[in-house]
């Protein structure tokens, strides 16, 4: 049929256009705002699992804005990992977004609760256009939408420690969107280009007249990538900006924004630069030992918080190390897991998010020493934050054993042991400080002291979702594992 | 403000300024410029009435509301241009292939989808300038804080 | 003395540079916040002016097209077009920080980054 050829632009202009629409709708029709976000999200999700049976059947193919064809126009790229991310993506935001509609009611005032809406549409979408696109000028202003959302969702609390977070995350993430500017320029300068296939065939012959400009470029996309991923000097916004967000804001931001960035380091090392010029740069030693250096001082640094989301914002500098130990140890057993490892936390960190969220919601409390046996009187939260906790550990049973079990394969298959080492200290590390909350909130004798409101059931379903998706990706795995030998065998 | 010169003179340039600005916005395809330059322009005018003015002034000139308004359905306008080339068969964003008048080049009306996604870029660019001055100021007199 | 003649001649490459680091240096020291603001706005222009300045060819023409004549060689037109979006996203960032300072000017009293960790530590 003739519109499914244009839902790779579609999924955008669906996105883009229910962002803009939500001011005028909440002003005028207020019941009709929140069903129309939750609507576009759920139509972008069966267009981009279209895009996946399509990109199954075809193989991968490309669409032309506007019809003009590169260089003269920017491309739509649609290949098997890009279809990945990007149901990954949408699939949680959807998700992420019923558990938002009861939670930011008390949370937000009530007249900004419509541009929430537009503000968390335009994160979607601009994260769903930097999945699929296939040019430099493209990426960076999409990359800026997410920056100045992301940094908007956070700020949009108005209390005083969400100010001084979000002003953090801007200015640090201003700060490597110009570092990344520097780096096209500097790419730009020498090829004439700015589609990544093009700059691909075009970069070995630049590079025998003006050799320093790859390296330049190289240092740059690594510090700009890495200070919007939190990779490990660069990660300072994090703890503050994901712990004074809502819940909701913490929930995507944690699950979602931070693995993006990381996905277009992999696309800019991978499809941008040519191999042969990769092997002579040692990048993959650079982000293999700052990766590791953040596993290991993001659990050292989450053992002695005394909040809890601060806990959980420590904690997601260790997790977003794993997938940059998968993109470093450049092997692609390594790489099928640190992908997995993508998907998987996704869902634990923004289920843990929503946990917290709900203790938040319904006693107030937000410090570890005072959630003693909080398990009497919120069951179901705290099974889930159980479940949630297990798969962080990598217990067996649960997705987060899938992910670290093909790291550790992979670091074995390069004959680097040390990895496997660091792999499994940081396993017992996160058991230090996950297992004396669930200890404490389900064997404490006391009873629970402070006065609890009933949880709505619109914040139980996505957790009751939330637990079924982790065990079943640590169960069924097979089926994605064996999607992403496919999708990844294609830059090696 | 309620200095006198100001006021007669800014009574005497804003027209001026409006116009430059609906030139620059109009010419978009022709010269340098285009939408976001000229819309910033045109908005940079109404901030400059209601600066030398008071807000009342100001306010009658483009009210909240239709501030608003401007801002959704300029950025809305952007996303329907482009989905008018799906809906014929083309590309996103096409401008020869979905029909749009093309013109001689060098002619005021020409090159199609570009002069109308000028057009709608050059309103929402004036209509978000005014809206961040209201809300800066709006939120400096509630704090008590306002000249 | 080549390495002098090569910069010489690339000299606006070296001004964007210098803006750079200037921009950087007072992000850095300064305490004010409203000066890190605007410090952030000096990085990106120069950021702009490199991009734009590798788009210039010696010799060239202005890129308008006025019929009927015809030059032979014109500047590149696409940096600075593409500068121009960047431009919009920078000020954009500028507005957004200068609003979140006057927010936290409203709760603190003052814009001093020293004093505001010093206010903060006292509580």
């Amino acid at each position: 049929m003739e519109l499914t050829n244009h839902f790779p632009a579609l999924i955008l202009a669906i996105l883009l256009g229910i962002s803009f629409l939500s001011p005028i709708l909440y002003r005028w029709a207020r019941k009709a705002s929140a069903p129309a976000l939750i609507a576009s999200l759920f139509l972008a999700l069966v267009m981009a699992v279209y895009l996946l049976v399509q990109v199954l059947q075809v193989g991968e193919f490309t669409y032309y804005m506007g019809g003009w064809p590169p260089p003269w126009g920017i491309e739509f790229k649609v290949n098997l990992l890009r279809v990945y991310m990007l149901l990954i993506v949408l699939a949680v935001s959807l998700w992420i977004m019923v558990y938002a509609l009861k939670d930011l009611e008390h949370e937000l005032k009530t007249e900004v609760m419509g541009w929430y809406y537009t503000l968390y549409a335009l994160v979607v979408g601009s994260m769903a256009g930097m999945a699929l696109t296939n040019d430099l000028f493209n990426l960076f202003v999409l990359m800026e939408i997410c920056a100045i959302s992301a940094c908007a969702i956070i700020s949009i609390k108005e209390d005083r420690a969400c100010l001084e977070a979000s002003f953090k995350y801007l200015i640090l993430s201003a700060m490597g969107t110009g570092c990344f500017l520097l780096g096209v320029a500097m790419i730009y300068m020498v090829t004439g280009q700015m589609n990544y296939d093009l700059v691909n065939a075009a970069l070995p012959e630049a590079v025998e007249l003006y050799p320093n400009n790859m390296f330049a470029a190289a240092a740059l996309f690594i510090v700009a990538f890495g200070t919007k991923a939190a990779l490990f000097p660069l990660h300072v916004w994090l703890p503050d900006a994901h712990a004074s967000a809502p819940s909701p804001s913490s929930a995507m931001l944690s699950g979602l924004v931070i693995k993006i960035y990381a996905f277009a380091l992999f696309i800019m090392f991978y499809q941008l630069f040519p191999r042969s010029l990769l092997e002579s740069i040692p990048l993959n030693e650079i982000v293999l030992w700052l990766s590791s250096m953040g596993i290991m001082f993001g659990s050292i640094f989450a053992m002695v918080q005394v909040d809890l989301k601060k806990m959980l914002a420590y904690s997601s500098i260790g997790q977003i190390g794993y997938v940059f130990l998968g993109i470093g140890l450049d092997d692609i057993i390594a790489m099928t897991g640190g992908f997995y490892h993508l998907l998987v936390h996704a869902i634990m960190k923004s289920m843990l998010f929503m946990c917290a969220g709900i203790i938040i919601y319904t006693t107030g409390i937000r410090q570890i020493k005072q959630l003693g046996g909080i398990g009497q009187v919120l069951p179901i939260t705290m099974i889930a934050f159980t479940i949630g906790s297990a798969s962080m550990i990598g217990i067996p049973g649960t997705g987060g054993l899938i992910s670290k079990w093909y790291l550790a394969l992979g670091a074995l298959e390069i004959g680097r042991p040390i990895f496997v080492v660091i792999i499994l200290a940081s396993s017992l590390l996160n058991a230090v400080y996950y297992m004396p909350i669930i200890v404490n909130a389900f064997m404490q004798q006391e009873q629970f002291q402070h006065q609890v409101k009933p949880v709505p059931r619109k914040m139980l379903i996505p957790l009751i979702v939330g637990m079924a998706a982790i065990i079943f990706f640590g169960v069924f795995s097979r089926p994605a594992i064996v999607l992403l030998d496919e999708a990844l065998a294609l830059f090696f | 403000m309620e200095d006198q010169i100001v006021r007669i003179t800014s009574r005497l340039v804003t027209p001026f300024i409006q116009v430059y600005g609906i030139y620059v916005i109009l010419h978009g395809h022709l010269s340098p410029g285009g939408g976001f330059s000229g819309g910033a322009i045109f908005g940079a005018s109404l901030v400059l009435v209601a600066l030398s003015f008071n807000l009342e002034v100001g306010a009658k000139q483009i009210s909240h509301t239709t501030a608003s308004v401007l801002e959704s359905g300029g950025a809305l306008g952007f996303v329907v241009t482009g989905l008018v080339g799906v809906a014929v068969g083309a590309n996103f964003l096409a401008n020869r292939g979905a029909g749009f008048p093309l013109g001689e080049a060098g002619e005021l009306f020409s090159a199609g989808a570009i002069f109308i996604i000028t057009a709608f870029l050059g309103v929402k660019v004036a209509s978000t300038i005014v809206t961040l001055f209201y809300n800066i100021i709006e939120g400096e007199e509630k704090s008590g804080d306002a000249h | 003395m080549e390495m002098l003649i090569k910069i010489a001649h690339n000299y606006y490459y070296m001004v964007a540079i210098l803006l750079f680091v200037i921009g950087m240096h007072t992000m850095l020291t300064h305490s004010n916040l409203i000066k890190k603001v605007i410090a952030m706005n000096i990085m990106d222009t120069s950021v702009f002016l490199m991009f734009v300045a590798t788009g210039y060819t010696y010799g060239g023409a202005a890129p308008i097209v006025t019929a009927p004549a015809n030059e032979v060689l014109y500047v590149n037109p696409l940096p600075g077009s593409l500068m121009l979006t960047g431009i919009v996203v920078a000020v954009s960032i500028t507005a957004y920080a200068l609003s979140l300072v006057v927010k936290i000017y409203r709760y603190y009293g003052t814009v001093d980054y020293d004093e505001i960790c010093l206010i903060r530590s006292r509580e």
